[in-house]
């Protein structure tokens, strides 16, 4: 692998007793489109917090292009060059769509001003195919467009890493495929894309390599094909009989 | 030696006071997230309410508590069908609307008070207010040790009912778990109101309580709201014992102050508030947190 | 420039002009009530900085202007001009909320607000256990610094430019980063907002303004005391103007400070109402809490929507 451009070495989270994170390692390549997997609770969105600054690990370290991101704060992270959606969505419902764009714009890594701002999101706005709701109020908008408006304001700030939490999540299937083609669109950018997804099918379709948790342990890593074939892989969600998982 | 020993019992006696003042906070923070700023109002109706009784009816203020305590109960949840239950829900999150609305009430309280009782400063004078015991041979007033055991009294009471009954183990649950309980099927709306019910109660007591020892006006009770915030944020909102610990080391602290520095008395507030604002930034889940965290580092 | 912003520019101008100009006019006590009332907007204003732009809800601002009533009238004993004493008191109360920001910042919600409540309580006991600072009966002004008119004008002037410094932020990216803040904390963060610099500066700001307004204050009444300046009722009616008027608003503060003035003048001269005005202020919180959080504005724009649709769907 050429330089890594995220480098995670023995992430560990601890929740009082409980262990949501333990022992993580994994690097991923300038680039890539790396998927996380993995059943409910396994611990991927803990893993996203602890990327983007907003969960500090118990131990372990994060270095974005050779630079540790240990105890950095959110913001910081995002100057840095890695932002990352939230999986239950949080736009700005009070202000309009090209706003809650332009906070991205202005507050990010990127810093644009004025007429600069303004063409930015105009065009992150088109790729996003949000430009007719330009003017409309957050707060009106429908679940897939939400979903759209977290990964442009997040694409505002000129990232090169984007962490897409679920952004499938809830979704009909031509959303989904849209979405999937936005992802290899926005790498194709130049992006480094991390995602986490539930929609097995749709993260092995648009993922280079892809990462497995189970009870917050890393069980495989590799590329789609090999993963869903992975006995421990398929035993975290099916099961102990590998016989039932007819795939 | 003697001092310090004047300081610790002085201070058992005052963590006393200061618990049941706290929890009538605490349960209803804990229960519905709602910081009820009326709290000092509510102790300063109850020691009005004392005076009242004492210099009417010629009864005893202990003994007024058995008058005090349900009608204060039925008072909260009074106000909580009228007023507090129409307010928007922020879920488990606590509002600022609900804080600003229960300022209001306590704005009102104040003027009622005014208007019923007039703005001179007020106190009760028994029999035994002024007569003193030897405890383990610190000088303590008789009215300190009333307050000690009526509130250690109703502490216990309240750690049986949260134990023992239905009603006890639905409030504890509601405080640990919001959603977890009501989907046990409790019933959120009868717990918030006997929570808050229970919440009057308590601050109605510790208003009987505190008349008995000061004197009071109308503007009575803002210093002890803040001790008691001060106690609950120490203590945590999981149980009577961490109020008790809470309160427990807010009276020691200010025993200390006052016994072996040259603090005046009258900046003793000012170190309340000055622990209340330091606790909510180093430690904001208090005393418990603390100890969690001691317990995890130690089992490695 | 847009007519719209041509014609805010002119009212301005307009209403500063004629204040400017009062003096000559109107008599003395007209002119007291209209310099309680600019007081009032100026804190109501400067307040709504914090509380409605970035949602930061402190019921601890006369300590604000305590401090720059204080430090005015001790600067005013040590024989240093009003020109400076002014902007140091100013100076001093934005220090003092940089201090006691960066640690209370770190609290949320409801917690942020507990704490500025010790706050305020704190410096209040303090002021009043500070001999130099005159103690519990306060500091009078040196004899001679006195001009009313003076005064007037820059109160008044003071007053309109808050509205403007307030429209200002509203509409700059400063603002916006404000609403961020205050819709959602997190997600602003996420996008790159360093939200405790934001709030400190806001905060910063906010605090300077009511300083400012404190050094005018002890001007005007010659005479400053814990009881007058550090008062917790202070601190409740700083917040009350704005949320009953419309907080997160620029009307919003002026109209509940007029309203207030409006109604503290009304409840001096009826002595009867007098012992109520606790109830009257408590009731209108109440009913703005349970009615119409987005208070006098909110209830006048919402009307007003009703009746426009009205008109629609009638025509």
């Amino acid at each position: 692998m050429p330089e890594p451009v995220v480098s995670v070495r023995a992430l560990t989270v601890r929740f009082g007793g409980l262990v949501a994170v333990k022992g993580v390692s994994f690097d991923v390549a300038p680039g890539e489109i790396f998927g996380v997997i993995g059943p409910n609770g396994a611990g991927k969105t803990t893993l996203f917090s602890c990327l983007a600054g907003a969960q500090r690990p118990t131990s372990g370290s994060i270095h974005l292009r050779g630079e540790s991101l240990d105890g950095l704060a959110v913001w910081a992270v995002a100057h840095r060059g890695l932002v990352r959606t939230h999986q239950i969505v949080r736009p700005f419902r009070e202000m309009t769509v090209a706003d809650n764009v332009a906070i991205g714009a202005r507050f990010g890594r990127g810093r644009r001003r004025g007429a600069d701002e303004k063409g930015r999101v105009r065009d992150i706005l088109a790729r996003t195919g949000l430009g007719a709701r330009a003017g409309s109020l957050a707060g009106t908008l429908t679940l897939g467009e939400l979903k759209r408006l977290e990964i442009a304001r997040a694409l505002a700030t000129e990232p090169d890493v984007l962490c897409l939490d679920e952004i499938m999540g809830g979704l009909n299937p031509a959303e989904i495929n849209a979405a999937m083609v936005l992802v290899r669109e926005l790498r194709d950018s130049g992006l480094t894309i991390l995602l986490i997804e539930h929609h097995v099918h749709a993260v092995v379709g648009v993922s280079d390599r892809i990462l497995v948790l189970n009870f917050g342990e890393k069980i495989a890593e590799g590329r789609p094909e090999e993963v869903l074939r992975d006995p421990a892989v398929v035993a975290a969600y099916f099961g102990d009989a590998p016989e039932e998982a007819a795939l | 030696m003697q001092q310090a020993l004047d300081v610790v019992v002085n201070s058992f006696l005052a963590a006393g006071l200061y618990a049941t003042m706290a929890y009538g906070l605490a349960v209803i923070y804990g229960v519905m997230r709602i910081i009820n700023l009326a709290h000092a109002g509510i102790m300063m109706l109850g020691a009005y309410t004392t005076f009242t009784l004492f210099t009417h009816f010629s009864i005893d203020p202990f003994l007024s508590i058995v008058v005090v305590v349900p009608l204060f109960f039925a008072g909260g949840v009074a106000l909580y069908r009228t007023v507090v239950r129409r307010l928007p829900r922020s879920g488990s999150t606590p509002s600022m609307e609900s804080l600003l609305l229960l300022f209001g009430v306590w704005l009102v309280l104040q003027n009622l008070a005014y208007v019923l009782w007039s703005g001179d400063t007020q106190s009760i004078l028994t029999s035994y207010t002024l007569k003193s015991v030897s405890l383990l041979g610190v000088r303590v007033g008789v009215p300190s040790l009333g307050v000690f055991g009526m509130s250690a009294l109703s502490l216990l009471v309240l750690e049986f009912v949260l134990h023992r009954t239905y009603l006890g183990k639905a409030i504890r649950a509601v405080t640990q778990n919001r959603d977890a309980a009501l989907l046990s099927g409790v019933d959120a709306d009868r717990i918030s109101a006997v929570a808050f019910g229970v919440g009057t109660a308590f601050a109605g007591l510790a208003g009987t309580l505190l008349s008995t020892l000061f004197a009071f006006t109308p503007d009575f009770g803002r210093s002890f709201l803040l001790k008691a915030f001060c106690i609950i944020v120490l203590g945590g909102l999981e149980s009577v014992t961490g109020v008790a610990a809470g309160a427990f080391v807010l009276a020691l602290l200010e025993n200390v102050t006052a016994a072996y520095t040259a603090v005046p008395t009258s900046l003793q507030d000012a170190l309340s508030f000055t622990l209340l604002v330091v606790t909510l930034v180093v430690l904001p889940q208090g005393l418990p947190g603390l100890f969690r965290l001691v317990h995890v580092r130690r089992r490695g | 420039m847009t007519s719209k912003r041509a014609l805010e520019a002119a009212g301005m101008l307009a209403v500063a002009g004629a204040l400017y100009f009062a003096p000559s006019f109107l008599e003395r006590g007209t002119l007291n009530d209209l310099w309680s009332v600019a007081l009032a907007v100026v804190l109501a204003s400067s307040w709504n900085l914090l509380g409605g732009f970035a949602g930061q809800v402190s019921i601890g601002y006369s300590a604000f202007l305590g401090i720059g009533a204080y430090t005015t009238v001790l600067l005013a004993l040590s024989g240093t001009p009003p020109v400076l004493t002014l902007p140091l008191g100013a100076l001093l109360a934005g220090g003092f909320s940089v201090i006691i920001g960066y640690p209370t910042f770190r609290l949320r919600g409801p917690y942020f607000t507990i704490a500025t409540i010790g706050v305020g309580e704190a410096v209040r006991v303090v002021a009043s256990s500070l001999s130099f600072a005159g103690g519990a009966s306060g500091l009078r002004m040196p004899a001679g610094s006195y001009d009313f008119e003076s005064n007037f004008r820059s109160m008044t002037l003071l007053a309109v430019a808050l509205v403007w410094i307030a429209l200002a932020i509203s509409r700059s990216a400063f603002g916006s980063a404000l609403s961020a803040v205050r819709q959602d904390i997190d997600a602003a963060e996420a996008l790159g907002v360093n939200s405790t610099r934001l709030k400190v500066t806001v905060h910063a700001l906010s605090a300077a303004l009511v300083g400012l307004a404190g050094g005018l204050f002890a001007i005007n009444f010659q005479y400053v005391s814990p009881g007058s300046v550090f008062d917790f009722r202070l601190s409740l009616t700083i917040v009350l103007m704005p949320i009953v008027g419309g907080v997160g608003t620029v009307a919003g503060p002026v109209l509940g400070a007029i309203l207030f003035g409006w109604l503290q003048l009304k409840l001096l001269s009826i002595p009867a109402l007098l012992s109520s005005s606790l109830l009257i202020y408590g009731a209108l919180l109440i009913a703005v809490m349970l009615f119409e959080p987005k208070g006098l504005l909110g209830l006048v724009r919402r009307l007003w929507a009703r009746r426009l649709r009205r008109f629609y769907i009638d025509a």
